[in-house]
């Protein structure tokens, strides 16, 4: 089943069951483990269903966003949530949120890629219990 | 109408706890006064007398060692039993399979007001026992470790306090709910429960079980109770075991804590705000410099450094990027830069999927927990290391031109609109 969609002048072609369930188990696992789920969505929609990267950044982030505001209601709901824990971690993100494009203007891209997989790495075998 | 009876029950489980409480210790106070069966029961020993505690301190600074000497009864070893008055949220689920019919049970126990701090205090005697217990690592049997140093007499406060039981199913999991409602447990299972749920709430040996009880041949001892740095404030209740029979008045003392400590009442720890504050802080930086979100490492790392159910922290890192995330979706609509069609398709998905996630959170232990996060955070090196290698950058190249020639023109586009406004 295909949706057509129309971005900018240009029509695309969605195959809206494999969107749909890969957008769903990526929910799934995202809100039980607590993280964003941009990093999955982001080549769902690109590789998977072959958008081009414009039309993805914005339209993952919309996706995103219905996931976080009902993973939040429902751990909230289920008591998996602390409040003053919460605002000492939801400064700390604002803060990040403006310092981040700061930085991000002075250093390689490439370099931050390469940190970032040598470090989870790292922290996915100290998770596995290999040290 | 079923957590009405329950709600009715744990009231009244609660309500005759000091009545019960008053009884046991007026029984041993009767000085010879053992009640016939009892001493019939143990025809060989002399009945213990209740034993008698006093501490060298009343209240403590963010922990502290409180030395505590008693009397007890000469060759009858002490227990002391120590918790706080504070209440979390504890679970355990069953998951392991009956030994006679094979069948996994799927139960869901949980216990919304066992101690934020709770540890039981044995003979220095048992300490190779605990050591033994140790080297099982993370499978290890709080049961079985009680029973055998003997510390199972002093165990009796998470015993009382209510456990709700959700029968877990697929159909429930996939409606996001935790299952079916299960009738109140007997005393005996939910004191058996109870114990799951405390290991499973503070995990290792030496947060539960602690060797320090020194005593001599006339029965007098002393053990130094370590109340560590980062544990819940507020009343310590102290009560000194022989038997069922023979139990201490309970001592009190009080711990206090200050700013820039603060006690995170769901997660049951206390900490100094500024070093998660920091933390977050550079994790999250780093996050968003690599264009994946601080929650993929500030999940793990809060995990590793603290000890925070990791439900919590699943939950409460979650909404602080809802702010971020909202503002990036008005930015980006201002530019008429998202496709709402696909977006709200998949966010249907989304919502649908972000409804049962949550629930499935407690109903993996924190070990799970981790393992399944690591192999989440080796994908995602993967995806990451995909993105440095020349093929995806040279078509990353290409397609990052695009996008910016398309926000040039979407931010123009928004321009004249506004300006014809």
């Amino acid at each position: 089943m295909y949706m057509h969609i129309e971005f900018w002048g240009n029509e695309f072609k969605v195959n809206v069951i494999i969107g749909c369930i890969g957008a769903f188990l990526i929910a799934v696992v995202s809100s039980m483990f607590g993280f964003g789920g941009g990093p999955f969505m982001v080549p769902l929609m690109a590789v998977v269903l072959g958008l081009p990267m414009y039309v993805v950044v914005g339209s993952s982030l919309l996706a995103i966003f219905f996931n976080t505001l009902m993973s939040t209601t429902r751990h909230y709901g289920l008591g998996n949530f602390d409040l003053d824990l919460f605002l000492v971690m939801f400064p700390a993100a604002l803060l990040a949120g403006w310092i981040a494009p700061k930085i991000a203007k002075r250093i390689n891209p490439l370099w931050v890629k390469r940190v970032a997989v040598l470090g989870l790495s790292l922290l996915g075998l100290s998770l596995l219990g290999v040290f | 109408m079923t957590y009405k009876m329950l709600a009715a029950l744990a009231a009244s489980l609660l309500l005759s706890y000091p009545v019960a409480h008053a009884a046991d210790q007026a029984a041993p106070a009767a000085p010879q006064g053992v009640p016939a069966a009892a001493a019939a029961a143990m025809p060989a020993a002399a009945p213990a007398v209740a034993p008698t505690i006093t501490v060298d301190k009343t209240s403590l600074e963010n922990g502290g060692v409180i030395t505590v000497t008693g009397q007890g009864t000469p060759g009858k070893p002490v227990f002391l039993e120590v918790f706080n008055e504070n209440k979390v949220r504890g679970s355990h689920f069953d998951k392991t399979p009956n030994k006679e019919t094979g069948k996994i049970p799927y139960k869901l126990y949980l216990a919304d007001e066992i101690p934020a701090f709770y540890r039981i205090y044995v003979p220095t005697s048992a300490q190779p026992i605990l050591d033994k217990f140790k080297k099982e690592g993370r499978g290890w049997s709080y049961s079985g470790a009680l029973k055998e140093t003997g510390g199972d007499v002093a165990y009796s406060e998470p015993g009382k306090r209510a456990i709700i039981v959700y029968q877990a199913s697929l159909a429930a999991s996939i409606v996001g709910s935790r299952g079916e409602l299960l009738p109140a447990l007997d005393d005996k299972e939910r004191v058996r429960r109870s114990m799951q749920v405390v290991k499973g709430r503070f995990r290792s040996v030496d947060r539960t079980i602690v060797a320090s009880v020194d005593q001599k041949d006339d029965g007098s001892f002393t053990a130094k109770v370590m109340i560590p740095q980062g544990v819940a404030p507020g009343k310590y209740v102290i009560t000194a075991v022989t038997d069922k029979k023979a139990v201490s008045a309970p001592l009190a003392v009080e711990n206090k804590i200050s700013f820039p400590m603060r006690y995170m009442s769901n997660a049951g720890t206390s900490l100094n705000i500024f070093i998660p504050f920091f933390i977050v802080l550079a994790l999250a930086t780093f996050g968003v410099l690599m264009g994946a979100g601080g929650g993929f490492i500030i999940n793990p790392v809060m995990l590793m450094l603290f000890p925070l159910p990791h439900n919590i922290v699943a939950g409460t890192v979650t909404p602080t990027v809802l702010f971020s995330q909202a503002s990036g979706v008005i930015n980006y609509s201002k530019i008429k830069f998202i496709s709402w069609k696909v977006g709200i398709t998949l966010g249907i998905a989304m919502l649908a999927g972000g409804f049962i996630g949550p629930v499935l959170t407690s109903m993996v232990t924190v070990d799970e927990f981790k393992f399944v996060f690591g192999w989440i955070l080796f994908i995602l090196a993967a995806l990451m290391f995909w993105q440095t290698t020349p093929g995806y950058m040279s078509k990353n190249k290409k397609e990052t031109a695009i996008l910016k020639e398309f926000q040039k023109r979407a931010a123009e586009a928004a321009a004249a609109k506004a300006a014809k406004a």
